[in-house]
């Protein structure tokens, strides 16, 4: 047995995306279903607001600070207080969940949309941690192991996004409000921002820790098939809390890398300019070209997670090497001995 | 109690004329003129100090009563005006804190030594809150001449609140305004003296001021102040500075140990040297130059119109972290500004704030409008004035977003001065715009109304007047009421004797009315000519059938559509634009509710805009003012493909945490 470095299991994680690129595709169209359910009603108001409009042509290239303005006070049912919670969110008070009614229209949409995610989301992980363990797959792989693990799953995913928030409002946000008056009276604005920045970490840290143990839970959900549901649930629990360090190093290389597509995004900018860079169907393949390539990002986090919890290369890999010679046959057809049972537990899964 | 040596200085002082002890050379015969010595104790968060008033009853009316602003009572408790007005809400939006302040005042007595004390009250003429203490009114033993000049000595303690609304301390940070018992402004219909609302400022007399400020010697050399600075005595844990400043109508100082002192000099031809005093925080060191260059722009921008800033100093006060609602606010010759440690340079964030205090020093300072009744005429007057000399110096600012505190700055251009003062638009019709300051609905239209809706009515007024007879006006008005207290009437005529014609029609529909300005090109179509139809007179019969002259049809028929939404009419252009680069300019007067133009058989019409020249600064949405006959809906699409793709990744976004 040995252990292998977090980015190695990363690497062979995204080897392993690369192998199996359905999968990509498939949460690609998922995303873009459910983006798709907005195109219209967005499509709609621009062209509405912009095909005639003389401040149209001026559009094509640049944003004007002053349409987004008119808009938002023109239209108010458009998108509610949208704007106001997408930045909000970025502040060091935050948003609070008190906010939520002031959505409308599109932007109501596409908080109502979010959640619609986080269910199909569940569905996806199912089938992607599902279809990552079979050494023949397809895309049907990835709806039927999805279905199979979709309520699990679900659960999963809701307490997970529970505990999110939870660490949210009582680390970011009650965290702040409880610190109004000292960070108000400190010296210094770098102290107060070094306090917003303990409690983003602090924040950060915990989403990551819930991410990490779900994720956990997940995978070995799907590696034990053989444990009854609540030893699977602990058995992931104790998995990530086994090797806390190599699954904290499998996320800081995918948000490493996320985050570095994302600054090539924004340097390169490509939407800039308006036509003179690049024409609209050039833009939308671009675009489009840029999510998949995030997702394949995505999908090899996943199966860098269940390489950080495989102590040994899972036999079921195809490109893994033949496991160790089989053992004699069982006296009786149908049964096993109990020592191998043992061992092919502890080859898919480094139980402590 | 003030202090022995306080009060000596307060005796010495009563000896001699005001005048004698403020500047050599007066701008203006002095009102209201002030010598005051003060002490203050760190531990108590307080003032002590005495003051010797020496005023000069300037009205044709004899005076039988002296009404005085007592503004830190303000913060006296939760009974107050401002509390009441304000519900308990700071200029930044947050609590005030419950710290509070007052000023006491300990003595008061003519220079014949009469007590005025037994015969003070406090009123309240804005609201008849009678537990607010802001105005106090004694009554003197003889009415006050015309012309006649009398001296009042006063002792005084003042209690500073933690910094909320512009004045009072954080830690070791001091910024002292309003503290001290100044006289209202006696006009011919008696006093003028407001209380202290939550969205008023100020209004005074000009006149000199000698001011001697002990603060404990960890102060030394960071204590700054209106006027200059005339003297400095260390004692062996004290140090008194004594500044002096004639032909002001108030003064404020501040002390802070860890005030990074920047001292440079203006000096420009055709404009006076003014000397720069910038007390920086030391985490905005990096800011220094931008803030300076910004006093200069200011200094030279306004002073190019509006004449010289005529003082030798100017001091800039940079409020540290937690005490920022002691910036953006002025006081003759010390302007408090306020920055942050994250400031990009392509958001003009300490530029914007510098330039917009220093204008105060005409727009309040040396053109003392009344604040209270007329606060369009310091802020709005001022903010049109700030968003030229911002735009010539800099050309636009930046939309940014603002991360955890940290500001990045998008590229999004901010436009003066139309981006800049959007805030109206959201709120354009609730309030009648020339509204006394404490009778706003609220602090959101009470700014924006005596903001942005006089700078966009002023730079609407520009435009239709021309840049060259605007400024020209700027100038005389600021000729004639230097020193002097105009009002918006005062302008109206000046911007008339200027332009040889009368605009008042034109402030009666922007300032003394509610309504909005909005036009819109409704419909624009434009269609191939078709040969009529029908019964047409042929060798006077009527018969069925197209003579000759008609068969022929050529060219487009076009409709434009114009339409008045707002409630407010103003004379307006209209542009078609045809194809093959003919245009049609007409002028609408605007009076009706729509107006229509047809043309036959011409060529095809591209597009019809409203108002091409973007004269109009008000209208509420400009993104209704042009219609194209065909649509294009290349903005659109790419919007779409970008909104879409963001949404995606949001959308990924969400499901990545769980």
């Amino acid at each position: 047995m040995t252990e292998r470095h977090a980015l190695a299991c990363f690497l062979r994680g995204l080897a392993l995306s690369l192998s199996k690129p359905y999968l990509a595709v498939s949460l690609w169209l998922i995303q873009l279903l459910l983006a798709a359910v907005l195109i219209l009603p967005i499509s709609n108001s621009l062209h509405d607001l912009l095909d005639n409009s003389v401040a149209g042509s001026r559009m094509v290239a640049n944003p004007e600070f002053g349409w987004w303005e008119t808009v938002q006070r023109e239209h108010p049912d458009l998108f509610g207080n949208f704007g106001e919670l997408a930045a909000g969110l970025l502040t060091p008070e935050g948003v609070k969940s008190s906010q939520l009614p002031g959505l409308r229209g599109i932007g109501a949409t596409a908080v109502s949309l979010g959640f619609l995610a986080v269910v199909l989301h569940a569905f996806a992980l199912g089938g992607v941690f599902g279809t990552l363990r079979e050494p023949k797959a397809s895309l049907v792989t990835l709806g039927r192991e999805g279905m199979r693990r979709f309520p699990a799953f679900l659960l999963f995913t809701l307490a997970a996004l529970a505990a999110a928030g939870a660490a949210y409002r009582w680390i970011y946000l009650e965290t702040g409000e409880a610190l109004r008056g000292r960070v108000a009276n400190l010296d210094s604005e770098g102290k107060a921002l070094a306090i917003t920045a303990l409690r983003l970490i602090a924040l950060l840290l915990t989403l990551a820790a819930i991410k990490l143990v779900a994720d956990s839970v997940r995978a070995v959900w799907v590696a034990r098939p053989d444990l009854p549901p609540i030893s699977r649930f602990f058995a992931g629990i104790a998995s990530a809390l086994g090797r806390p360090a190599r699954l904290f190093g499998v996320l800081v290389s995918y948000a490493i890398v996320t985050a570095a597509l994302y600054l090539i995004w924004l340097w390169l900018d490509p939407s800039a300019g308006g036509e003179a860079r690049f024409a609209l169907v050039p833009l939308i393949l671009t675009q489009q070209v840029f999510v998949f390539v995030r997702l394949f990002v995505k999908v090899g986090y996943y199966a860098g997670v269940s390489e950080a919890l495989t102590r040994a290369p899972s036999p079921e890999y195809s490109y893994v090497a033949a496991p160790s010679p089989a053992p004699a046959p069982p006296e009786s057809p149908g049964e096993q001995p109990a020592s191998q049972l043992r061992s092919r537990r502890e080859e898919s899964l480094g139980l402590p | 109690m003030p202090s022995a040596k306080a009060c000596a200085i307060a005796l010495a002082g009563l000896a001699l004329p005001a005048s004698g002890l403020a500047q050599s050379s007066p701008l203006t015969p002095p009102i209201a003129s002030y010598d005051i010595s003060c002490r203050l104790d760190t531990g108590k968060k307080a003032i002590e100090g005495t003051e010797l008033l020496t005023w000069t009853n300037g009205t044709a009316r004899p005076a039988d009563t002296l009404q005085f602003h007592l503004y830190l009572n303000a913060f006296r408790n939760t009974r107050s005006t401002l509390w009441k007005e304000s519900r308990g809400e700071g200029r930044e939006g947050g609590r005030i804190p419950e710290s509070w302040g007052s000023v006491e005042l300990l003595r008061m007595t003519l220079q014949d030594n009469t007590d005025l004390l037994p015969t003070l009250s406090y009123i309240s003429p804005d609201d008849g809150n009678p537990d607010d203490r802001t105005v106090a009114e004694v009554r003197l033993p003889r009415p006050v001449a015309p012309g006649e000049t009398i001296s009042v000595a006063i002792d005084f303690r003042s209690r500073l609140p933690r910094v909320a609304l512009r004045t009072g301390y954080k830690g070791d940070f001091y910024l002292v305004a309003q503290w001290f018992p100044k006289l209202g402004v006696f006009q011919e219909p008696g006093w003028n003296c407001h209380q202290f609302h939550a969205t008023s400022e100020f209004f005074s007399d000009f006149g000199n001021y000698d001011v001697s400020i002990d603060v404990p010697a960890f102060y030394k050399g960071k204590v700054g102040a209106t006027g200059r600075q005339v003297e400095e005595r260390l004692s062996s844990d004290r140090i008194v500075y004594r500044f002096r400043q004639a032909s002001v109508h108030d003064f404020a100082w501040t002390a802070d140990p860890a005030y990074l002192v920047v001292r440079d000099k203006f000096h420009e031809a055709g404009l006076r040297d003014v000397d720069l005093i910038l007390l920086l925080q030391p985490e905005h060191s990096g800011q220094r130059e931008r803030t300076l260059r910004a006093a200069r722009a200011g200094i030279s921008g306004y002073g190019r119109i509006l004449g010289a800033y005529p003082y030798d100093t100017l001091t800039i006060v940079d409020p540290p972290w937690g005490a920022r609602a002691a910036g953006g606010m002025e006081y003759p010759t010390l302007i408090a500004a306020g920055t942050s440690i994250s400031a990009p340079a392509a958001v003009l964030s300490p530029e914007g704030v510098t330039v917009h205090e220093f204008g105060h020093q005409f727009f309040y300072g040396l053109l003392a409008s009344n604040e209270f009744e007329e606060p369009y005429l310091d802020e709005g007057f001022n903010t049109y004035m700030t968003d030229r000399v911002l735009a010539a110096t800099y050309g636009v600012n930046h939309e940014y977003l603002s991360i955890f505190g940290l500001r990045f700055p998008l590229g999004i251009d901010v436009h003066y001065p139309v981006d800049a003062n959007r805030r109206y638009f959201a709120v354009a019709s609730r309030d009648i715009h020339a509204t006394k300051s404490w009778k706003f609905r609220d602090r959101r239209t009470y700014g924006a109304a005596s903001y942005a809706h006089t700078a966009l009515a002023l730079a609407t007024l520009e435009r239709l007047l021309t840049t060259n007879v605007m400024d020209r006006a700027l100038r005389l008005y600021a000729d004639r009421w230097r020193f002097r207290h105009p009002t918006l009437g005062d302008f109206i005529a000046t911007v008339n004797d200027t332009a040889g014609r009368d605009w008042t029609w034109y402030f009666n529909r922007t300032f003394f009315s509610s309504d909005d300005v909005d036009y819109a090109v409704e419909e624009v179509t434009s269609t191939p000519s078709k040969a009529p139809k029908g019964l047409f007179e042929k060798e006077g019969k009527l018969v069925e059938g197209l003579p000759p002259e008609l068969a022929k049809t050529r060219g487009y028929d076009s409709v434009v559509t114009v339409t008045r939404r707002g409630g407010t009419a103003l004379p307006v252009e209209i542009l078609l634009r045809f194809e093959g680069g003919k245009t049609h300019r007409t002028l609408w007067d605007g009076e009706a509710r729509w107006t229509r133009f047809t043309v036959s058989q011409g060529p095809r019409l591209l597009e019809a805009i409203v108002d091409p020249d973007e004269k109009i600064l008000l209208d509420s949405d400009r993104f209704n003012n042009g219609r194209r006959a065909e649509g294009d809906a290349r903005a659109a699409a790419r919007w779409t493909s970008r909104t879409v793709f963001w949404v995606q990744n949001l959308l990924d976004f969400l499901t990545v945490a769980w």
